[in-house]
This record gives structure tokens, sequence and C-alpha cells, in this order.
């Protein structure tokens, strides 16, 4: 088989936007776990929400990306908020159980809510941008995944800043590294609790909305997600954030290449490959040690 | 000893259904060290969490300055002035010893959060040496010493302290001891839970010594200490041990 550079460049491109997109999920998913100790299996389903906001947000802004985006991250905080507020505050810390059937309970209804209101029929949305794009040579990217990647790597680096240095980051890395500790220097775990999962969903709602533009926008778009940013959460070491980063974007990459060079069908199961794999060598993830950690 | 620090009243604490301590009742007086013994599963750890709130309160008094806190949550209590460092390493591991201390100020507005610093940070000096060093990497008797700095930051009236000194060498113990004493001498009110029952006996000036959840007896710290029965069951008999 020979491999055309010129391809191969044009996937490992989208593989990196894709997998920079990837990684706003698994974070926020590892941040919701280091604070909370609970999987949120309603994860997907809001990014799911912050691709539909973007999608309506967008007409009535002018097709404006920007504009529409704020819309898209501020609905899907509102729903983190929500969520927080009825389903998740009441439960107590050693109800893990209660906490996969509330949130996996709650995924299933959110879909269908969706599918029943807006039906399941693929939107494709369009924004400012449309289709153009830069081109190198015979290589050509979409300005929304240039925005979507740089996007999601300034947000990156917004929740690097806030995790470093500021009392409220601090407290949730804080919570997650020892419960009783942030207890005695008066940590109220509710209120970090609650600003986890909200800044989560602001993730979510970055990633909706910056992915509507390149994939199609359907109620179950964030169904298969949330098992493969586990997958990335697991493989990146638990509550380790740039571990989730890296695993994410190498997944992008995984992903793109085999999609690209062999039956499309082992694109999806790749992931779930590597994560078994990993599990069995590596029991602690690949990045087991360092960095910036929620757990 | 005639300021009243603390009081508890008929106190009943425990987790979920099950009640450890049972109608405890003792007091303590401002800035003295007091020392609270039992054998394992007695409840003192119960005991200390019922009075900062970290466990479930089923009944009684804690009155602390005339007001009563046993249904206020712990950084309430932590606001008026209680303060607790828990048994075995209570900090964060993956924060260096700087970013500790900037959580010791969680409940501070943000405009005493320097000056709080620089106070404790001059009373520990060894803190300084290890500013960056993550506080897993500190050895247990400096992270002991973190953990009582990480509390003294708010500047609480009441200290309560379980097993400062569990697993340190006995050098270490010593120099847990003498900083408990130096805290006591700013006016702090210190309650310890302690495995270290004869060093500890040594820098107290009371004794609540307790068994199966209950007070069994109280006193001076050194009548308790040649009590026959504390002797016994704590002191390890006639065996001579070198106190720390």
């Amino acid at each position: 088989m020979t491999v055309d550079a010129v391809y191969l460049l044009q996937l490992t491109l989208n593989g990196i936007t894709l997998g920079l997109l990837y990684a706003l999920i698994a974070v926020g998913l590892s941040l919701i776990f280091g604070v909370m100790e609970i999987i949120n299996f309603a994860h997907g389903e809001l990014l799911m929400l912050g691709a539909f906001a973007m999608a309506f947000a967008l007409p009535v802004m002018g097709l404006l990306y920007w504009p529409a985006m704020a819309v898209a991250i501020l609905a899907t905080m509102l729903a983190g908020l929500a969520i927080y507020e009825v389903l998740l505050a009441p439960l107590k810390p050693d109800e893990f159980e209660r906490s996969i059937l509330i949130t996996l309970g709650l995924s299933i209804i959110i879909i269908h809510a969706m599918q029943y209101i807006f039906t399941a029929t693929p939107r494709l949305v369009d924004t400012q941008y449309g289709f153009e794009g830069i081109e190198i040579g015979s290589i050509r990217i979409t300005w929304t995944r240039v925005i979507g990647a740089g996007a999601a790597l300034v947000a990156f680096g917004g929740l690097y800043a806030v995790l470093r240095y500021t009392q409220f980051g601090r407290a949730m890395r804080a919570i997650a590294q020892n419960r009783e500790a942030a207890l005695m220097v008066g940590i109220r775990p509710r209120v970090v609790a609650r600003n986890a999962v909200v800044l989560a969903a602001g993730l979510c709602g970055l990633a909706g909305a910056a992915i509507s533009p390149i994939q199609l926008v359907t109620p179950y778009m964030g169904q298969f997600l949330i098992f493969k940013a586990f997958a990335l959460v697991i493989i990146g070491g638990l509550g380790n954030i740039p571990g989730a980063i890296v695993a994410a974007v190498a997944l992008g990459l995984v992903e793109n290449w085999i999609g690209g060079f062999f039956e499309i069908v082992w694109q999806e199961a790749a992931v779930f490959v590597i994560m078994i794999a990993v599990v069995f060598l590596r029991p602690d993830g690949l990045f087991k040690r360092g960095g910036m950690r929620v757990g | 000893m005639t300021d009243l620090a603390l009081e508890l009243v008929s106190v009943t604490a425990g987790y979920g259904d099950n009640p450890i301590v049972r109608e405890f009742s003792a007091r303590l007086y401002a800035g003295t060290i007091t020392t609270l013994i039992g054998g394992n599963g007695a409840g003192k750890s119960t005991l200390l969490r019922a009075i900062f709130g970290t466990n479930r309160h089923f009944s009684g008094q804690i009155v602390f300055k005339g007001e009563t806190i046993e249904q206020l949550p712990p950084w309430e209590r932590l606001k008026r002035g209680v303060g607790f460092v828990p048994q075995g390493r209570c900090n964060f591991p993956a924060m260096t010893v700087e970013e500790n201390m900037k959580m010791g100020c969680y409940t501070l507005p943000a405009g005493r959060h320097v000056a709080a610093i620089e106070r404790v940070a001059n009373s520990f000096p060894m803190l300084r040496t290890k500013w960056r060093t993550d506080a897993g990497n500190l050895s247990g008797g400096e992270q002991q010493i973190l953990e009582m700095a990480m509390v003294l930051l708010v500047e609480p009236t009441l200290l309560l302290l379980d097993e400062p000194s569990l697993g340190l060498s006995p050098k270490m113990q010593g120099d847990v001891f003498v900083t408990v004493q130096q805290v006591a001498r700013t006016g702090v009110t210190v309650l310890v839970v302690e495995q270290n029952v004869r060093g500890a006996l040594l820098i107290s000036d009371r004794a609540l010594v307790m068994e199966q959840g209950r007070l069994f007896m109280e006193g001076p710290a050194a009548e308790v200490r040649t009590d026959p029965r504390i002797r016994q069951a704590y002191l390890g008999g006639n065996i001579k041990q070198t106190a720390a």
C-alpha cells in the first residue's frame, strides 16, 4: 500500500482538530469525576445540546460564529446548572451506583426528548465561514475546523490558568486530592461540585458548538462520545487533565488514520481496543505521574 | 483556667445510624491544652469530628463562645474559630506547600491572604525551605507541621488535633509537641488526641479519658498521669518509657 503524503497530512490535521474537541469532553468528564467521584453519563448529551443551541442560534445571529458559540456555551452551562441542582446535588458522596443510574437515565431522556421535539433528521449547520478554508498546497482545511481547534486550545489554556492560579479552580483540585483536607480548610463541597459541573458543561457547549459545522447535528451525536471520552479518561489516567488531552488528540489521529486507510468500521472500534490494551498493560493509565491533576 | 473556650453538653454523635460518642459532657478552658485519652474505638476521633461538624450529630449541645454551633456546617465553625487537623495525612499532596497554604486561606478575604501566609510561615521556617515542593513529597513530620500551619492561617481560637504525632520518629514527635505548646502559648485552646499518651500528658494542662464513647474520667493532666488505672491501661504499667 502506498501512502500519499498529502493525504496523510490532511488526515493528520483533521485528526488533531477532532482530537482537541474530544479532549474538551474528556477533560470535563475528568473534572466532574475528580470533584464528585461520579461518571456523568449524560456528558455527551451536553455536547449535543451545545450543538443544537449553535444550530438554532446561528440563523438568529445572522450566521455569525462567535455570538452563536457564546449562546451555545451559556445554554449548556445553564443545562449543567439545572442538572446539578436537581439531580446531582442530592447525591451523597458514597452513592456512585445511584449516580450511574441517574445520569444514564438522564442521557436517554434527553436524547429522546430532543428527537421528539426536533426529529432525528440530521442537520447541516452553516456559519459565516461556510465551507471556506485555508489551502496549503493541495491540502485544504475549513475555517470551522481551524477555529474549532483554536477555540479548544484557548479553552485548555484558560482552564489551566483557572485550576492553577485561582482559589475557584484550586478548590476543585483540592477536593479531588483530599476530601477531608478540603473540609479542614473550609471548602464547601457542594459549591465546588456545582462550579465543576457548570464549568465542564461549558466545555461541552464549546465542543458542541465547534463540532456542529463539522459534523451533522443529530440527537444521537453525543451518545457514543461519552464512552469514547470515558475511554480517553482511563487511557490518560483518571483525574489527569493533560493525560486526557494527549490521549484525546492521539485518538483523533488514530481514528482519522484508520478511517483513511482501512474500512471505516474500524474507526469506532479503535479507541476501545486501545483502552482495553491500556487497562491490561498500564492499569493506572499512560500518564500516571505529574501534570495538572484533579484526582 | 477560668474562661470557658468550649462546652460539650451531653453530646451524642457518630456516623449513619450509629452513635459512637454518647452523652459526652466536658469543658475546655481558654488557652489550655487538653489531651483526650482512650483506647482504640473509644470515640476520640468521632468526638473531634463532632466538634468540627464532619460527622452526624444526634443530640446535645456544643457551645463555642456562647453560641451553640452543633447545627452549623464545618466551614461556618471554621469561620467562628474552630480549627481541626484530622488524623493521617490531611493535605493536598499534588499541590506545592505554597498552594496548600493558599488553600488554607480559603475562608479568608483575598486581601488578607498574603499577611496570613507571611505570619504563619514565619512561625514555621521549615515551610519556606520547602515552598515549591509538593506536599506529598514532604516527610511525615513536615506534612503534620504543614497541616497545622494551614489551619492556623485563619487564626482559630480552638484547635482540634487528631493524632498529630502518629507515625513520626521520636525526634519528630518531640518537635510536634513543642509546636503544639507554642501554639497554645499564643492563647489558642488545644484539644489533642494522641497515641503517645505519656508525651501528650506532659505538655497538657488537663486530660479527658474516654471509654466506649463516654467520659470515664477528667482532671488535671498531672493527676490523670498518676492515676493507677490510667497508668495500667495507657501508660504501659511499670515499664519505663522515655517521654518524647
